[in-house]
């Protein structure tokens, strides 16, 4: 007699995989028919294929074209792989520069190879803080060479969990966990990144273009600022430039940059589950505890006979005007270099190096990170002692 | 070395060329074996060597055991295969949460112990070698395999580069045999495999990680209250997700394997549409439900036994279930709500199979999204990575947070809204079919069409290598 249980599950077509025994065939093998085979549906597989790869070389060709003409071009990203790459590289008695964007885009490693006798290894990240690398420094026991520190103080004292400091960590984590598997990747995507000019995944792939959709915002949501595009081309050293269609005076993408900018670096309201008070209490101490973890690993450092200056590179505009007056020099700066007991060089001291123009208010054009460079060194020696 | 990276494509591109270069098909095997642990290798050498030490062991366990008089004796060499791959499995993947657990135990009852924090490294896909060799073992003791004579084959059989490190869970049982005649080089099935391939990379490059995995992120890692439609977007947008990654790995393995002539079953038959969660555990992750309804639901009685044993059994293989996925609470409370929901579902069969409506198709309409909703409750506790997490989300869902934050845009809203309408539209149209007979009825213009869509969307997407969900299991 047959069950209900089954007859119902017939009707329903409800499956039976906790409810049956296993067939013969099952018990035979431990599981289906070892003869199993996987169906191929008939279709003229070749001629598809064939079709199939001229419709994507094709596409890919046409899409290339379109991007070249919109004015981007083959350069390589910037990714933790390649930053990995150079940590790697650092030797024990290297000049190492560590920080934000700005250390990245101002500084010239010829002008700096010149003036300070050894060829410096370009560690700062794009729209990260110092802390990871300078800890990871600090830990590096066979490291006594000599840090150049870039401090934007809203990326500097940024908390843990947010992104600044993820993208340090990032990388710190890649250097330390990097699989053999992601060493080849980077050295077989970096040619490719040298020629293709398209492979920018963060301007120009689909995640991107969705992000560009003018549809509007709900009331009351709280979306996260915008990233800028891409305006630079990056080299195999981690030299970044700025394009030059950005460093034109006036340009339409240097004004949106600045427009990018100024979100991005205004502090998001306090989040609506943590009480006001509670929340800057945090963040006091947040920053209390950044000055005494950043003072330890220099303490560190030191106690090897390493060196380290902290920079702060030149702003403009409206971005300047809004970093004085969120992060003032005399709560920021001051007491980092009262602290830590580190030499340090603030642009706007020195009129060599005050005057200037950041295109988009943030970074140098490449020509004037090369003259700003040349100005910097001599105080570099004279901070270090050189 | 990932299946979406440009090492596995150089990788993949050397290996089939040399395959089906090679004439001898000893010399052919060979290749796979050095080309599966240069492919594990990639991740982190020495573990190549744990993987293939538990495999020796367990290739001369399984000739004991075949050479052994009578069923102690068996029963004793299958109890050391079991214990050494489940003490391997234990010691990497539960050493931590288990001196964790023993803490907090010694501490209800007053003793203050600081265990030492092991600093252990996960081996990658640890939970699917150590069954794709404990079926061997298995199956040698209950007699429905012959140990093979061949060290190489049996080495082959687990490492099998495209299935070792996020399966489908091959039983050896299922590969061996294939081992015995060299496969022909048909072209059909050569560019079957690819466009396998192909799909499986576009349903993680683009579905999974482009469109959906950054709002899933989004919302679990927001540490406030979120409004309801915040909440459920996110746990859909991760519903998809973990669907589109570990089918698409799946199906990559798949392809990957046809190309080289290897047939794999199916890991997934559309189990959004599944009406029930019977259903859906025959639907989902077809070769882990099947192993533990073999090698654990039936030894144990399985139905034809008490209707209460028979649910315990039940929940005893979705706890263990849940367990196998990670070591953490949450991974045991998902597989309970699992073992619950079946027995429920046996309870509701019992109390109205004979009911006229209960076959209705508005009746299994409703019962098939009263079983996907479910499943995303469920899926709250495997994605969070802790139970305040989990509790928030469940209170944002279930209308406790009014006042809560919203953090999507509008276009999120809408992303995660259409993928998740596309992606259960197209189960509930192909649930009594298989993928292949789906793909017969398309016109060849169709299939070239979509093929070369979904080829430029990998392309243009520049997926950034994320890992799949499934290898840190």
């Amino acid at each position: 007699m047959r069950s209900s249980i089954s007859s119902f599950k017939e009707r329903l077509r409800l499956p039976r995989l906790f409810f049956r025994k296993p067939s013969r065939e099952e018990q035979i093998h431990g599981g289906p028919p070892l003869e199993f085979e996987r169906p191929i549906p008939p279709a003229p597989w070749r001629g598809i294929a064939v079709v199939v790869t001229i419709i994507v070389i094709a596409a890919t060709t046409a899409w290339e074209l379109y991007c070249r003409s919109l004015g981007y071009g083959p350069t390589l990203n910037d990714n933790e792989d390649l930053w990995t790459l150079w940590r790697r590289r650092v030797a024990p008695e290297s000049i190492v520069i560590i920080g934000d964007s700005r250390a990245w885009f101002d500084v010239d490693l010829d002008e700096f190879q010149k003036g300070l006798g050894k060829r410096p290894i370009q560690l700062a990240m794009a729209g990260s803080t110092v802390l990871p690398a300078l800890a990871d420094l600090a830990d590096d026991k066979n490291f006594h060479g000599t840090i150049i520190c870039s401090v934007v103080p809203y990326l500097f004292f940024a908390p843990p969990g947010t992104p600044p400091m993820e993208r340090a960590e990032k990388g710190i984590k890649r250097f330390h966990n990097q699989t053999p598997a992601q060493r080849v990747s980077e050295c077989l995507s970096m040619p490719l990144e040298e020629h293709v000019a398209f492979l920018k995944p963060d301007d120009l792939s689909l995640e991107a273009f969705l992000n560009q959709l003018p549809i509007p915002n709900r009331p009351g949501a709280l979306v996260p600022p915008r990233f800028p595009p891409y305006f630079q081309t990056e080299d195999r050293e981690r030299r970044a430039r700025m394009w030059e269609k950005c460093a034109e005076p006036g340009s339409e993408l240097a004004k949106k940059i600045q427009q990018i900018w100024i979100p991005l670096f205004t502090p998001p309201p306090p989040p609506s589950y943590v009480p006001k008070d509670v929340f800057f209490a945090q963040m006091n101490e947040g920053i209390q505890k950044r000055f005494a973890d950043v003072t330890a690993a220099i303490e560190k450092i030191r106690s090897r006979g390493g060196k380290i200056v902290f920079v702060r590179f030149p702003n403009t505009g409206g971005l300047k005007e809004l970093e004085d007056r969120i992060t003032p020099r005399e709560k920021t700066w001051d007491p980092l270099l009262k602290m830590t007991g580190a030499p340090g060089i603030y642009y706007s001291d020195f009129p060599e190096l005050s005057g200037f123009i950041c295109p988009e208010w943030s970074h140098l054009s490449a020509g004037d990170s090369v003259e700003f460079s040349k100005r910097l060194v001599p105080h570099l020696r004279a901070a270090l002692k050189m | 070395m990932l299946f979406n990276s440009l090492t596995f494509v150089v990788f993949f591109a050397i290996v089939v060329t040399l395959y089906w270069s090679l004439h001898g098909w000893e010399l052919r095997k060979n290749l796979l074996v050095v080309a599966s642990y240069i492919f594990y290798g990639a991740w982190n050498p020495p573990f190549a060597a744990l993987l293939f030490s538990t495999t020796c062991m367990d290739f001369w366990l399984g000739r004991q055991m075949a050479k052994a008089q009578g069923p102690h004796r068996k029963r004793r060499w299958l109890v050391a295969s079991v214990c050494m791959n489940l003490s391997m499995l234990g010691f990497f993947k539960y050493g931590n949460f288990l001196l964790q657990n023993f803490q907090w135990s010694l501490t209800r009852i007053g003793i203050v112990y600081q265990p030492p924090h092991l600093d252990i490294l996960l081996p990658v896909g640890i939970s699917f070698y150590t069954f794709h060799s404990l079926s061997y073992t298995l199956d040698i003791y209950r007699g429905v395999l012959q140990p093979t004579r061949s060290l190489r084959d049996f080495v082959l059989a687990v490492s099998f580069f495209p299935q070792l490190v996020a399966g489908p869970i091959v039983r050896a049982g299922d590969f061996l045999p294939q081992l015995r005649h060299p496969p022909r080089l048909k072209a059909g099935q050569f560019f079957w495999g690819l466009a396998l391939m192909t799909l499986g990379l576009f349903e993680k490059i683009v579905l999974a990680d482009t469109l959906l995995s950054g709002s899933a992120d989004r919302v679990f890692d927001y540490a406030g209250p979120l409004v309801a439609l915040d909440s459920w977007a996110g746990v859909l947008a991760f519903a998809g997700q973990i669907f589109f990654d570990f089918a698409g790995y799946s199906i990559c393995a798949i392809g990957a394997a046809l190309t080289l002539g290897f047939h794999l079953k199916d890991n997934f038959r559309f189990p959004y549409a599944a009406i029930g969660f019977s259903d859906f555990w025959r639907r989902w992750h077809i070769s882990l439900s099947t192993f533990l309804r073999d090698y654990l639901y039936i030894p144990l009685g399985g139905n034809q036994v008490r209707p209460f044993r028979a649910a315990l059994n039940l929940v005893i293989v979705m706890f263990l279930g849940g367990l196998w996925h990670g070591a953490a609470w949450t991974f045991v409370v998902w597989g309970l709500l699992h073992g619950s929901y079946l027995v429920i579902e046996r309870v509701f069969r019992v109390l109205f199979e004979a009911k006229r409506w209960a076959s209705t198709l508005p009746v299994r309409v409703l019962a098939g999204f009263a079983t996907y909703a479910a499943v995303c409750v469920a899926w709250v506790f495997f994605r969070a990575s802790d139970f305040t997490i989990a509790s928030r989300m469940l209170g944002g869902m279930f209308g406790q947070h009014p006042h809560g934050d919203a953090i999507f845009t509008t276009r999120e809203l809408l992303q995660i809204g259409s993928v998740t309408l596309a992606l259960i539209a197209m189960h509930w149209a192909m649930r009594d079919d298989t993928f292949e007979t789906a793909v017969m009825r398309l016109p060849h213009w169709a299939i070239t069409v979509i093929g070369a869509a979904m080829a430029c969307a990998v392309i243009f997407t520049q997926g950034n290598s994320n890992a799949f969900i499934y290898f840190q299991f």
